[in-house]
């Protein structure tokens, strides 16, 4: 983990693939570069969606947990450009 | 009382109780209380317009049924107004949102129809839609979430927007939202079965030998299809299709996509396919020749029709499913300086 707090963070607790994704990126993309957004989901599948969208966007994946049925994800906004 | 009276009664709007006096029965004193008065109907019809000069002088009569004059701007009033009927009628709207995935027209007549009805709309739009489009359907007050196509980063289908708007429907279990989702919704087709054919089949006077008209979601195929066909059964029914990875909105080319399963191909007889060149080449002819202000799908199907025309006998009907000012950027780029100050 960086010493970056979580600026803003997502409940897509119930929500099925590609919600999650799109509300993600929807939210990063109102984040200043460096920023932490923090997501919570239910779908086991989003563990998968995230490192992908992660690896195709360039956003940093800090952190993918589980726990109690919970993914949560930490996503660092990539630098502009 | 008239088809679409009933289809505006439907759609919460009661036009007898609205109208202030009667003007009488002159057809030039006409007048409207609500714009859902509008939506087409065997007694009041869309113009069937004959087009001469894009065509060779012996070619079959060609009458083109202008679907841009309906109220919303396209074909897909029709579409939306049965859909929205029918989720009515089965009490699918109660207490709903509407959610569709709509690259452009079936989504403008379904945010205006939704925004008489009050109901909340979102659609989920293919990010390469022209801003235009998004805007107009922002400002009928709708919700668009533009979707890249590659959403699904893991093991999805490819069209983002449909997969985003199923999502939203099953994340809220059924609950939340509705979605018409026009390209499995059989009341797609009645709209044409019961309007767009109905009125070809008496504006012609029976004497519709062929009808053409593009692969899309397939409603005005299947349902003008099958009601012509079981009129007279000679009648020849002719899809057109483009080239995989077209440019022409509104059409669909069903080598790289599904088919919708509302399409019954029993009652088509051909296929025709084209490419984008001379449809965008028929669809300026079609500007400048004929005056008609029309979208490049009506240029794709008047092309087909000119290809077919010669091997036909009696009247070809062809369908113009929306206008020209939707795609003015697109026309910007087939023009490049020409029309420009030559100095």
């Amino acid at each position: 983990m960086t010493g970056n707090a979580v600026a803003s963070s997502l409940d897509c607790r119930g929500m099925l693939c590609p919600l999650p994704i799109y509300k993600t990126s929807v939210a990063i993309g109102r984040l200043a570069p460096g920023e932490v957004l923090e997501v919570v989901c239910t779908d086991p599948g989003s563990v998968a969606d995230f490192a992908a969208f992660a690896a195709r966007t360039g956003h940093r994946l800090l952190a993918s947990e589980e726990g109690d049925g919970l993914y949560t994800f930490r996503l660092e906004k990539r630098a502009a450009g | 009382m008239s088809r679409f009276h009933s289809q505006a009664a439907a759609l919460a709007y009661d036009p007898a109780a609205a109208r202030v006096e009667p003007l009488g029965s002159d057809p030039a004193l006409e007048r409207f209380e609500d714009v859902r008065e509008l939506l087409p109907s065997v007694e009041r019809p869309t113009p069937l317009l004959r087009v001469r000069r894009v065509l060779p002088p012996a070619a079959s009569p060609l009458y083109l049924k202008l679907e841009w004059l309906n109220p919303f701007g396209s074909i897909k009033d029709r579409t939306a107004a049965y859909l929205l009927q029918g989720l009515a009628e089965r009490g699918e709207l109660d207490g709903r949102e509407l959610v569709e995935p709509s690259s452009g027209n079936t989504g403008i007549a379904l945010a205006a129809l939704a925004a008489l009805m009050g109901l909340k709309l979102t659609i989920t739009i293919p990010e390469a839609v022209p801003e235009e489009k998004k805007v107009l359907l922002r400002m009928l007050g709708a919700e668009v979430w533009p979707t890249p196509d590659d959403l699904c980063p893991v093991d999805h289908p490819k069209d983002g927007a449909i997969a985003l708007a199923r999502s939203l429907v099953e994340s809220a279990g059924g609950e939340r939202y509705v979605m018409p989702n026009q390209y499995a919704n059989p009341d797609n087709v009645r709209a044409h079965y019961e309007t767009t054919g109905p009125e070809i089949w008496k504006q012609t006077g029976g004497r519709v030998a062929a009808f053409v008209a593009g692969f899309g979601t397939c409603g005005t195929l299947t349902g003008v299809g099958r009601f012509l066909k079981q009129q007279n059964p000679a009648v020849q029914v002719i899809a057109v299709e483009p080239q995989a990875g077209h440019r022409l909105p509104g059409l669909k080319s069903f080598q790289e996509a599904s088919e919708p399963s509302i399409l019954d191909r029993s009652v088509i007889d051909r296929v025709v396919r084209v490419d984008d060149e001379p449809a965008y080449a028929m669809t300026e002819r079609l500007l400048r020749q004929e005056g008609l202000i029309v979208g490049p799908s009506t240029g794709a199907i008047v092309h087909a029709a000119a290809e077919v025309g010669g091997e036909l006998d009696g009247v070809i009907v062809g369908v113009s499913p929306d206008g020209g000012l939707n795609y003015t950027s697109s026309f910007a780029e087939r023009l490049g300086s020409e029309g420009t100050p030559d100095v």
